[in-house]
């Protein structure tokens, strides 16, 4: 939970993703708990109410959840759904984009993929 | 206590009138930003919404119980005014600590060990006198006193005037940390609009004595938009809406538009859109007059 608020976004999409991207990278581990509202509204200088807006879409997925007066905290199987929910993003987030691009750009179909197949993409995922 | 209620607001100094019949609800436990331009009538509000200052017509309650003269009312709430090294003409020659002392004296729920907690955090020098005080330290005399007054509805006019961005930090840190403390209400008016933005949980813009809007600051970024490109094409994409503060450089044009709440902005159109911050969207709106795009889209 260390990154920098930007303007480009919603704040609470940021929380939400800030505590995503920890869970991911295993900054925060299943079953522990994560920061309260308060905490983070401390943090980082946030209305506690923004911050709660944040964790509340995460407890609507289940990768977060409520221990009545002990916290909020992070669900068995949380990584596994964030990174399934991300993988499903990343054809709107990513490939879209990068096509709508290319297409600006004059960059046919297939000079695209030579380019992704020299970025080493496969073997990464592959490794 | 439920909320300050201001019904009918009007002020007029001589024949000038500064507020326009203002109608305002601030509920407990959360906190308002007031942003507004010089001059837009943000310290008269304040004022009058603390008895301070009579209004010439309307009414402020605090849970039904008029303001005006009732210490049962006021004793909930606190106006931490600007401090300034004068007094009238001559020099404000009292001394730090007798200003405090003078507060606590007001203000019947006074924490005295977070008023010393706070001169600490700013290292203030209480022997000084007020006269001898920079912008900063006086901005953080009425900050010690805000908070330190521990009352309900506390209300701080333009308390980050003069201090370094270190020691605004250190402000919204002391304001977070009190608020979630205690869910005290806190009423701020500030002209550093974007590093408050994140701390308001409603903004509230007073414009030329009249109050534009009052929203929840998420719930209004999330619909402002800004779309530039080619003239023809932003006019094509924000017909219906009003365009707020064009801006043109050849044949390229910018513009800000609210959609209404809930309501994304699509368009085909061969445009670029951007989230606004809080700061742009103030300038779109307060800076000049909007024009109404009545094109088809």
């Amino acid at each position: 939970m260390n990154e920098i608020l930007s303007q480009e976004k919603s704040i609470y999409i940021q929380i939400r993703e800030m505590i995503e991207n920890d869970i991911l990278r295993e900054i925060l581990l299943e079953e522990e708990r994560v920061p309260s509202t308060n905490e983070l509204a401390r943090a980082y200088s946030i209305n506690p109410a923004t911050a709660a807006k944040g964790v509340n879409l995460l407890v609507d997925e289940g990768i977060l959840y409520k221990k009545r007066g002990i916290g909020m905290f992070v669900a068995t199987g949380a990584k596994a759904k964030i990174m399934e929910k991300r993988k499903q993003n990343f054809y709107d987030d990513y490939v879209k984009r990068l096509v709508a691009e290319a297409r600006s750009l004059g960059i046919t179909k297939e000079e695209l993929i030579t380019m992704i197949a020299a970025e080493g993409v496969s073997e990464q995922v592959a490794g | 206590m439920s909320s300050i209620k201001a019904s009918q607001i009007v002020k007029t100094y001589g024949k000038k009138e500064v507020l326009h019949g203002i109608d305002l609800e601030l509920e407990s436990g959360k906190i308002y930003g007031l942003i507004g331009r010089n001059g837009a009538g943000k310290t008269t509000l304040l004022s009058i919404l603390s008895a301070q200052n009579p209004a010439t017509s309307g009414t402020v309650t605090v849970g039904n119980e008029p303001v005006w003269e009732n210490p049962a009312a006021l004793e909930h709430i606190c106006f931490s005014r600007e401090l300034n090294q004068m007094v009238g003409n001559t020099a404000n020659s009292m001394k730090v600590k007798e200003y405090l002392k003078i507060a606590s004296l007001f203000l019947p729920h006074w924490d005295r060990e977070m008023e010393q907690k706070l001169i600490r955090e700013f290292q203030l020098d209480t022997k000084k006198r007020i006269s001898r005080l920079s912008k900063g330290m006086l901005s953080m005399v009425t900050i010690v006193v805000a908070l330190a007054s521990k009352a309900e509805f506390t209300i701080l006019d333009e308390p980050v005037a003069g201090l370094d961005v270190v020691a605004r930090e250190t402000f919204y840190r002391l304001l977070m940390e009190e608020f979630t403390e205690s869910g005290r209400t806190f009423v701020i008016s500030t002209h550093i609009i974007e590093e408050a933005a994140n701390v308001f949980e409603e903004v509230i813009l007073l414009d030329e004595g009249n109050i534009l809007l009052k929203e929840n600051t998420e719930e209004l970024l999330e619909r402002a938009w800004y779309v530039s490109g080619r003239e023809d094409e932003v006019d094509r994409a924000t017909a219906g809406y009003t365009q707020h503060h064009a801006e043109r450089l050849g044949r390229s044009k910018g513009v800000t538009i609210l959609t209404e709440p809930g309501e994304a902005f699509v368009t085909n159109c061969d445009v670029t859109i951007q989230k606004v911050s809080l700061q742009k969207l103030f300038v779109a709106l307060c800076g000049e007059e909007g024009e109404k795009n009545d094109g088809e889209r």
